[in-house]
């Protein structure tokens, strides 16, 4: 059945001087290597292999083994998540800008937007963060401990528990996961490594109960365990050498709501999950309300404007309208969609980290090593203009790195201001007081004050001819670079920018990462003699997320407490006392963050009457929302006869900061 | 250089009679002539001012900073308040803005917020703004003009190496014939966009914006020479067995001279035909490029740029794709009217079914 497509990319055409440019790109490949592959082979015994020469890794005991006196916590006692009053039934429409390159969720091209529909929004985990309270609530496990020493988590199982093909989820399937991600031929070294060096045990009790134990002892330790989902072993147990291939296009049995069925994958095109109305979890507390729809229709439409267009026609059911031209303008409140109550629009305010929206300078490139340079640079991005003028108000001046952790965020800290008097005073330190014919400062040499503004935001290149414009005014030079994605991370990564804007996707946990950004590990290869002077011969690091390449002896110090720190209080010192050294360091100008998140929805799409949960990064990640087919009906119908409803335009302020 | 025959000189007098193509030349001169002078036109800079009794030109000299005329900010003095101050005040300072008061940089937000605004005499944004209200008339005028200078500029260097290599194909034959052809075939199939966009990945950005234009130009040079070759080939080809070629080489002349002085003239009617269509193709590619994203860096203005913006926002400032898209289709109609023009007054058939 395979069928090489080659998709044929007109792109421009130069008239009569040169040949039409024609070219061929993707398709043949992936799925006819399947068909070629070698018969399956059948890992069984390698896996137990694996599990025989790593003892200590891999332990079997007996229930008789579990300590006495553990305290088992369950989280069933926080209230459910969605709402009673959803119903069944329904296909929610939805848009893809690209095809999913595979249905894989480990390994090459699997980190994909749709992995969330796979995995990771879709399927429970040993416990589920409760969005609202922050605790664990259950999912694949009913009960967990932890030992004395914090290092170890005892689960039992919801025997309950099975994938979407019947196969119940026993122990085994949590050993076997960990035998695939640090097997090699996933191919992702970052499983390869996270898993190896993170987790120390797992020990299977009986089918039905394990124990799991993390390297070291830390306050969320509960994270690390409990967000681990198990592997279906009778399904993977063809993974050898051709893994890649074999699992491209095979959609895993999963133990989530929706499945792919055969035939519901076509590809290039769209998507379709069905519910699985034998969903073992259906009736699960904190589980029953959610995940609503029957059906989710996911169709490909590349430009995000025909995206825009295809929900104001119905075919979709929602959009998001996060930015302040769609929800002001090309969705406003006088929309005639709007007015007649068909399309309601909604704001909801969350708390959550936010991600890392700023100007992160590259310390090792000549000027920006000079601390005056970068406190100028402070004072001369006026993000308070990119604000107001173009986010209109909506959004908020990030102060610190690390934006919206609670206690873990410094709480006075605050972000330079716009000011160009001090910024040129700063400039002046550094021997920049001339101005030159075009307004840029220059020093006594003739050094233009001039750095590159690179950026991966296409969407957001307006940002920084703001940022240039206001700059010019303190004689500060921007030369704007706008990359694509790809090229703007690899660039990055090899330390080549001078100042880059950009932000960090943050997780929703309990305290910020340090080490990534600011360990002196990160930015040089031994960055400090052992008598604690600067390295000389110091040579870059690429690779690694330190982008200011901060090396400071003082923060190495204290990156390493607080990551062996188990104590609550004084990592939050630690967290307060490292913001301010890198606030001194000056080597970052915190952007902005946005508060809330904006959608545009058909009224027969359903929310709860607090609409969302304070954790929560997009209306729809809950899956708490449901489709009514008599509104459908009754909307569909409307439109037709030119019937209006109330129009709904709903702020949902309740966990607004300030 | 060389002399033109009569012949020419009386293709050219045809050219002349030919209204539709002879009249699109001299807009398109005169246009060109207007964008060369255009900081005197579309400019945020004043052309005179008149202050305390001395007088500034600022539109071509370096930057005034604001302390010159009595603001306390040391960036450049914004004329457009100085004008309205100096309307406030009776001192007799004056100055006079040029007719688009704006440059193609700025964000200007009138009403708060940088949005699309529509066209309004009364702020001078006779064509409206884009979506970070930066004046699209004026990002239009020096987008046009940095799309036909970059035309321009494209065409003369793909002419030069096209003739060069093509002449020397057809005259010298054989070997080297044979050899470059397949050269060419391959040089051929490489895929434009690809280079483009690797080789703008790897470019430098600390680069001025003018060394970065010209670097995407010889990228596209570099992949765009060929197509001239083959013309220029059999054209070589066909005048070399004349006898006049024969003749000139009895005499002693160089091959650059017989190739140059004696066959170029006279396959000049295939040069001059195709020039019209490579401008065309060479602002429809750099168009495209920008629409794409790979072209000009930004915020240089660019037709590209704008056309995107104004398909991404046509419901909401259908303004914005309408000036380019208009811009877009006077000066590729102007340009084509010409080609025909001249590829008319260059056919020997005088009266041919393509009239």
């Amino acid at each position: 059945m395979t069928h090489i497509t080659f998709k044929r990319l007109r792109t421009f055409f130069l008239g009569s001087l040169t040949a039409s440019l024609l070219f061929a790109c993707g398709g043949s490949g992936d799925d006819a290597s399947q068909d070629q592959s070698s018969a399956p082979v059948d890992n069984t015994e390698e896996v137990q292999a694996y599990y025989a020469a790593n003892p200590d890794f891999f332990s079997f005991k007996t229930p008789e083994d579990i300590p006495e006196g553990l305290v088992w916590e369950d989280g069933s006692e926080l209230p459910e998540m969605g709402s009673a009053k959803a119903k069944k039934g329904g296909t929610e429409y939805r848009a893809l800008q690209d095809f999913p390159r595979t249905l894989r969720t480990i390994g090459p091209d699997s980190n994909g937007g749709f992995r969330g529909m796979l995995l990771d929004d879709t399927t429970p985990t040993l416990g589920f963060r409760h969005r609202e309270y922050f605790d664990y609530v259950p999912g694949l496990a009913n009960a967990w401990a932890r030992s004395e020493d914090g290092l170890t988590y005892y689960i039992k199982l919801d025997p309950r528990a099975a994938y979407s093909d019947g196969v119940p989820v026993t122990a085994e399937d949590y050993m076997f996961m960990f035998w695939l991600y640090r097997s090699s031929y996933v191919t992702a070294p970052w499983y390869n490594n996270y898993y190896s060096t993170m987790f120390t045990n797992i020990t299977r009790y009986e089918d039905y109960t394990i124990s799991i134990s993390i390297a070291a002892a830390k306050p969320d330790g509960e994270a690390r365990v409990l967000e681990l989902q198990p592997r279906p072993r009778h399904f993977f147990k063809e993974v050898g050498e051709d893994f890649v291939d074999r699992y491209q296009w095979r959609f895993a049995p999963t133990t989530g709501p929706y499945v792919i069925k055969d035939g519901d994958l076509k590809k290039g095109r769209s998507i379709t999950m069905t519910r699985n109305p034998d969903w073992w979890a259906k009736d699960k507390k904190h589980w029953r309300y959610r995940f609503n729809a029957d059906k989710m229709r996911f169709t490909v439409i590349r430009d995000t404007e025909k995206i825009f267009e295809a929900f104001r026609r119905g075919d979709l059911d929602q959009s998001g309208l996060n930015l302040a031209e769609y929800w002001y303008e090309k969705l406003p409140n006088d929309a005639q969609e709007v007015a007649a109550g068909y399309i309601k629009k909604a704001a909801f305010y969350n708390q959550r980290p936010r991600p890392t929206f700023g100007l992160w300078m590259n310390t090792d490139r000549p000027l920006l090593d000079n601390l005056d340079v970068r406190l100028g640079i402070n004072h001369a991005s006026n993000w308070q203009l990119v604000i107001d003028k173009f986010f209109r108000g909506d959004y908020a001046r990030m102060q610190t790195e690390h934006d919206g952790f609670g206690e873990f965020t410094h709480p006075t800290l605050s972000a330079r201001e716009f000011d160009i008097e001090k910024a040129q005073d700063y400039f002046a330190r550094a021997g920049f007081k001339q101005r030159g014919p075009d307004g840029i400062l220059v020093d006594d040499s003739g050094q233009r004050l001039s750095f590159t503004l690179s950026s991966g935001y296409q969407s957001l290149k307006d940002i920084l001819t703001i940022l240039k414009e206001e700059a010019a005014k303190a004689g500060l030079e921007f030369r704007i670079e706008v990359l694509d994605g790809t090229a703007s991370w690899k660039k990055v990564q090899e330390k080549q920018h001078d100042i880059h804007f950009s932000a960090f996707g943050v997780f929703l946990e309990l305290y910020p990462r340090y080490w990534e950004h600011y360990h002196s590990d990160n930015a040089y290869d031994q960055a400090f003699l052992d008598d604690g002077s600067v390295n000389p011969d110091r040579k870059i690091k690429t690779q690694t997320n330190n982008l200011e390449s901060f090396a400071n002896l003082e923060m190495d110090r204290m990156i390493e407490s607080y990551r062996a720190s188990d104590d609550r209080q004084e990592m939050i010192e630690l967290a307060h006392a490292m913001s301010e050294l890198h606030y001194e360091h000056a080597s970052f100008v915190p952007g902005y963050y946005q508060g809330f998140y904006r959608v545009g929805y058909w009224r027969w799409i359903q929310y709860p009457e607090e609409f969302n949960y304070k954790h929560t990064q997009g209306a729809t990640e809950m899956f708490i929302h449901w489709i009514d087919e008599d509104i459908k009906k009754e909307t569909l119908e409307a439109r037709k006869t030119g019937n209006t409803f109330e129009p709904s335009i709903e702020v949902y302020d309740r966990w607004k900061e300030n | 250089m060389f002399k033109f025959n009569p012949q020419t000189l009386k293709k050219l007098r045809r050219f002349r009679e030919i209204k539709r193509g002879y009249y699109s030349f001299l807009l398109l001169a005169g246009l060109l002539l207007l964008l060369v002078f255009g900081e005197l036109l579309v400019n945020s800079r004043a052309i005179v001012v008149k202050y305390e009794g001395e007088w500034f030109f600022p539109t071509y000299t370096a930057f005034h900073p604001g302390t010159d005329f009595g603001f306390d900010y040391s960036y450049e003095v914004n004329y457009r308040d100085l004008r309205d101050r100096f309307a406030n005040e009776s001192g007799g300072n004056w100055l006079l803005l040029p007719a688009v008061p704006y440059n193609a940089f700025e964000n200007n937000g009138h009403g708060g917020v940088f949005r699309p605004t529509a066209p309004s005499a009364e702020n001078q944004h006779y064509l409206g703004t884009d979506t970070t209200s930066r004046d699209i008339l004026a990002r239009l005028f020096y987008g046009t003009r940095i799309a036909l200078v970059f035309a321009l500029a494209f065409t003369a260097w793909v002419y030069l190496i096209g003739i060069s290599v093509g002449c020397a194909m057809g005259y010298f034959g054989g070997i080297f014939d044979l050899f470059f052809q397949r050269i060419i075939e391959i040089w051929s199939n490489i895929p434009f966009l690809y280079m483009v966009i690797i080789v703008f990945s790897v470019i430098p950005s600390s680069l001025s914006i003018p060394a970065r234009i010209g670097i995407l130009l010889a990228v596209m040079v570099l992949f765009s020479w060929t197509g001239m070759t083959y013309n220029m080939r059999t054209e070589t080809y066909k005048e070399k067995s004349r006898d006049y070629v024969a003749a000139a080489r009895i005499i002693g002349a160089s091959d650059t001279r017989i190739v140059f002085r004696h066959i170029l003239p006279n396959v000049l009617a295939t040069l001059v035909t195709f020039m019209p269509f490579v401008v065309v193709s060479a602002i429809g590619a750099i168009t495209a490029l920008d629409y794409l994203g790979f072209g000009l860096p930004p915020p240089t203005p660019s037709l590209g740029e704008l056309l995107k913006q104004g398909t991404a926002n046509l419901r909401t400032a259908p303004w914005i794709v309408s000036a380019a898209f208009v811009t877009l289709v006077f000066l590729l109609t102007l340009i084509t009217f010409i080609g025909e023009a001249v590829r008319e007054s260059f056919d020997p058939k005088k009266f041919t079914v393509y009239r």
